[in-house]
């Protein structure tokens, strides 16, 4: 056994990291930063799935497409239209507050996956894309994988110092200060639709970016790969566990999640057929258990919002300092 | 005329009529606890199941089992109040939404670990509609009108002439006035929650008993539900029924006009008509 | 990024613990639909895969006396599980074949993203759908079961020539659905039959009633439903059933599964009919279906049969190839290409000393001659079942 195909499965399980890492930070800019709600991750992820294989794949009969395009244009073409999705959908529900968002992208990402479903000439429906091709595929299996593991790395790093570095600009306190005290923002002259708006958006493209790059590792795309279960809340829980408001937490999170929820199978898969089943169901029990244990025991994450000029511990949200629930005015 | 009424109208109002049992537990507690509460799917498929595991165990007629699924199920939601959603109490209401999301979670899977993933249903063979001039009735059909109705009439007898409906209403109303008055908080969301846990479970056991049982059918009433709660107006009980009843009747008959495949699309669409043109919904609910 | 580094490291340690089998075993991954749409069917399968990989290790085991390992894994009937779990199967449990998966979705994303680039073979016993006959795949992916275009075709014939000529058609809206609904449509109305409502539905709706009452309209007395008895196609023959929409219904094999009889009752479905794959009546299935029973087995399950060929018939391949994954594919095409010695099922040790000496071979399966063509498929033969009691039985062939 060449010391290449042992890597194997790290290199797979790495890839996925990173791609549920561009989710998290996705994920992180609209609820870390702005305080949003988006319950329908998976339809952004959706999204940039299926445009960028419809950009990339090459021509078939019976659906859009099959641009054969280049792989980076798929990747810009899929954020473009993620973010273009979030915008009527921002523009709608941003007004309340965001338990109407998470309700409305529940229902989004359920259309998107209908759509999917449901249009051929679009999709080519249930039966979806394939021959997705991906940089360098061409490569023996092992040294792909390698390569697209280093493709998928550097775009995590490149969009992970593009938003921190925003996170730590003014805009990224002023996002802060609308999601703490919307009215007092408000009363600052911030445009605090508009600045929401910007966040979701922008967290919807880095989403829908984490789509294309998994189509083209997966070089096929069907409606039930989006998993509303999977997707969405295996990337809310990387959030919340590494630390919503910490771009370095979500990753450690997506890390630490995707690990645990990738190797834990391995050792179901071991059990006989009739406790594997309940296994497997067990584990997503765990999954939902653990976040409230995180919610309870450690609601700031592995790795708390660090926010500059201010001791750490005030800013807990745990421990809801008495101004802001006098006011009534909680996270929007 | 009669196979519109017999094969959209009436299916529309049974639909309805559960999603609008599902509606009133999701209005009172965003009125009383003011958060989304995203379990309430995962929480009614509980209550059919526990209504299948009492016929199988106790070998009684669903009917009987029923109002002991929805006692069950009540105390059951007061539970989870007191597990996961108690101590997020002074955190961002939005936290406790969250957590909502993981019960439903933890919700799914025990119903699949303990009772499969294969559709079941309460009692082995069919039941063909009787006629009644014309207008085709099953009697689940009829039986589940008319509980629902029951349960609404009791509920609302409940909240006004009742000391601790009154005190539901109150906090719904002002929490922060109710709290002065003297109204206590526990007490109430507790109430609250056998209130909504047991007309949660009865919509999942008309669910499952109109239809069949299987472990993602709350989940999949969700949207519908809350957008019937939301329709109503939130917090508004006759709201919510009236949000039930157009959400069901408005899905069955989108089927004339759009593709099948989209039926479950139209909650969705009445959803965004509500948020963009009357967020207050049809009776003047909170918008939060 | 330390947590990173160390994260990695500790799981290098735990994959290559996994990954390195004991000595001497030849490990096979069995990708089974353990959850997921599938799940009801999974139990009896996986009796099957192991009953085989039993079997053949009872009788000498493969190579030099290596034992076969059958690893289970869960394709969860959805293509991100599949793919995640043909990566491990291909990349941790160092496999050298795959039995699997179930679902057709499953199939090719396992294919594309895993096996396929791998150069793993991979034989499925009950992924249907007709999208994969043209897949891409470096002649790799194989199948002991027949695809639905010819089940479609087949069931359209019968019920033309049992003079049914008018139909709805309601199928659910996923590749088996769309792939088998297609096939029926396209030869029932070349052949003359009429199809008066052509419709999908949605797999989690709680009601079917008004699409049903659509498809009624169009005045035909017979339903054709393309779905899975175990989930929505359930609650759609229920509801067609108590609100008298139709008075025949027609499924396919999907709707072959004891829980409509279960939840409906035998009584109610006297107009029920499901076409399904067959085994020709054969020596084969005969021998196959005593020593599964004998092992504990359900025969009437579905794709049991199947399943066990696909075991099998990999294990001859590995035989013939000498273990050389590279020769798989060829060597599986030699083993059952109609010419040699006939090998039935559990005659392992023949079929081994046959390999040893030289000499061609050509198993019958319990599901069929399977004999692949050049797409890796196998031709069909079906037969329409009908509800007798609480069980299946055939009504008549189908041609």
């Amino acid at each position: 056994m060449e010391w290449i195909t042992v890597l194997n499965y790290p290199v797979y399980l790495a890839i996925f990291i990173c791609i549920y890492g561009c989710l998290a930070i996705g994920l992180n800019i609209q609820w870390g930063y702005a305080g949003l709600f988006n319950a329908g991750v998976a339809g952004f992820f959706a999204i940039g799935a299926y445009t960028s294989a419809i950009l990339t794949s090459p021509w078939a009969e019976g659906r859009l497409g099959g641009f054969d395009l280049p792989f980076p244009v798929g990747l810009v073409g899929a954020m473009l239209l993620a973010g273009l999705l979030a915008w009527p959908i921002g523009k709608i529900c941003l007004r309340f507050r965001s338990d109407y968002l998470a309700i409305v992208t529940i229902g989004v990402a359920e259309g998107i996956r209908l759509v999917a479903r449901s249009e051929e000439w679009l999709t080519n429906s249930a039966r979806g894309i394939s021959a997705i091709p991906r940089p360098f595929g061409d490569l023996p299996y092992a040294k792909a994988q390698l390569v697209y593991l280093g493709i998928t790395a550097l775009i995590l790093l490149v969009a992970y110092v593009l938003v921190q570095r925003q996170a730590v600009s003014p805009w990224g306190r002023m996002m802060r200060a609308i999601r703490d005290n919307e009215s007092a923002a408000q009363a600052m002259g911030k445009d605090v639709p508009y600045r929401r708006l910007e966040a979701f958006i922008l967290g919807s493209a880095l989403m829908g970016l984490a789509g294309a790059l998994y189509v083209h590792l997966a070089r096929t795309i069907t409606p039930d790969a989006i998993d509303p279960m999977l997707i969405t809340f295996l990337v809310w829980i990387m959030v919340i566990l590494g630390g919503s408001g910490n771009n370095r937490g979500v990753l450690l999170g997506a890390i630490i999640v995707w690990v645990i929820w990738s190797t834990s199978e391995i050792v179901t898969d071991q059990l006989p057929s009739e406790y594997a089943l309940k296994a497997k169901y067990g584990r997503m029990f765990l999954i939902g258990l653990l976040l409230q244990l995180v919610l309870r025991f450690r609601p700031e994450g592995i790795l708390p919002e660090k926010l500059r000029k201010e001791p750490r511990e005030e800013r807990r949200v745990g421990e809801q300092d008495s101004v802001t629930q006098a006011t009534g005015n909680i996270i929007n | 005329m009669l196979s519109f009424v017999n094969f959209f109208l009436l299916p529309g109002i049974v639909q309805g009529s559960i999603y609008a049992l599902g509606a009133i537990g999701i209005t009172l507690v965003f009125a009383i606890m003011r958060y989304g509460h995203f379990a309430h799917g995962d929480l009614a498929t509980f209550g059919a199941f526990i209504a299948l595991a009492f016929t199988t165990m106790l070998g009684v007629s669903p009917y009987i089992a029923l109002p002991l699924a929805v006692l069950a199920t009540g105390v059951f939601a007061i539970g989870i109040d007191r597990l996961f959603y108690a101590h997020l109490r002074t955190m961002p209401k939005i936290i406790t939404t969250i957590a909502s999301f993981g019960v439903a979670l933890m919700l799914r899977s025990f119903v699949q670990v303990v009772w499969g993933v294969n559709t079941t249903s309460y009692a082995r063979g069919i039941t063909r509609p009787e006629n009644w001039f014309g207008i085709r009735v099953k009697s689940h059909e009829l039986v589940t009108l008319l509980v629902a109705i029951a349960l609404v009439v009791a509920l609302h007898l409940f909240l006004t002439r009742n000391k601790w409906g009154k005190a539901m209403r109150a906090m719904s109303d002002n929490p922060d006035l109710a709290l002065l008055s003297g109204v206590d908080n526990n007490k109430v969301i507790a109430l609250t929650w056998i209130v909504a846990g047991g007309l949660c479970a009865a919509s999942g056991f008309f669910l499952g008993l109109n239809t069949e049982l299987k472990s993602l059918m709350g989940w999949n009433i969700l949207l519908p539900t809350f957008a019937a709660a939301i329709l109503g107006g939130v917090g508004r009980i006759e709201g919510a029924i009236v949000g039930g009843l157009i959400v069901g009747i408005a899905e069955e008959l989108s089927v004339l006009v759009i593709p099948g495949e989209y039926k479950v699309m139209s909650a969705f669409g009445i959803l965004l008509l509500v948020l963009l043109f009357r967020p207050t919904g049809l009776f003047r609910g909170k918008v939060l | 990024m330390k947590a990173k580094h160390l994260g990695l490291a500790s799981l290098l340690l735990g994959a290559s613990a996994l990954a390195t089998p004991a000595l001497a075993d030849v490990n096979i991954g069995l990708l089974n639909g353990i959850t997921g749409g599938a799940a009801a069917m999974a139990p009896e399968i996986t009796k099957s895969l192991q009953f085989a990989v039993d079997q053949i290790n009872e009788q000498g085991g493969v190579l030099q006396g290596e034992k076969l390992v059958g690893i289970m894994a869960d394709d969860g009937c959805s293509p991100q599980v599949a793919a995640d779990a043909a990566t491990k199967l291909v990349n941790v449990s160092q496999v050298i074949g795959v039995v699997g998966p179930l679902c057709s979705g499953a199939l090719m994303a396992a294919a594309n993203s895993a096996t396929i680039p791998a150069g793993v073979i991979l034989i499925s016993q009950s992924a249907t759908s007709p999208e994969i006959t043209t897949l891409k795949d470096n002649d790799l992916v194989f199948r002991t079961i027949p695809s639905d275009e010819y089940q479609g075709q087949a069931l359209a014939r019968t019920l033309l020539d049992r003079g049914t000529k008018k139909v709805a058609v309601s199928f659910i809206n996923n590749d088996y659905g769309k792939g088998i609904a297609e096939a029926f449509k396209k030869e029932y109305e070349a052949k003359g039959g009429e199809i008066s409502g052509y419709e999908a539905h949605e797999e989690n709706k709680s009601s079917y009633r008004a699409d049903l009452a659509g498809l009624a309209q169009g005045g035909a007395d017979t339903l054709v439903l393309l779905d899975y008895g175990d989930t929505s196609g359930l609650t759609v023959l229920r509801e067609a059933i108590e609100n008298g929409f139709f008075e025949k219904f027609v499924g396919a094999e999907g709707m072959k599964t004891s829980a409509p009889i279960k939840a409906i009752g035998a009584d109610n479905l006297t107009t029920f009919m499901a076409s399904a794959p067959v085994s020709t009546k054969s020596e084969a299935l005969d021998i196959f279906n005593k020593a599964f029973a004998e092992a504990g087995g359900d025969i009437n399950a579905s794709y049991v049969g199947p399943s066990y060929d696909a075991v099998f018939l990999l294990a001859l391949a590995i035989e013939k190839a000498g273990g050389d994954k590279s020769k798989l594919s060829e060597s599986l095409r030699a083993v059952s290409n109609g010419e040699g010695e006939p090998i039935l099922p559990g005659e392992w040790k023949k079929a081994k000393e046959l390999i040893a000496g030289g000499k061609a071979i050509d198993y019958k399966g319990a599901s069929g001659e399977l004999n692949f063509d050049a797409n890796g498929d196998v031709p069909g033969s079906y037969a329409l079942f009908k509800v007798a009691g609480d069980d299946w039985e055939v009504e008549t062939e189908m041609k």
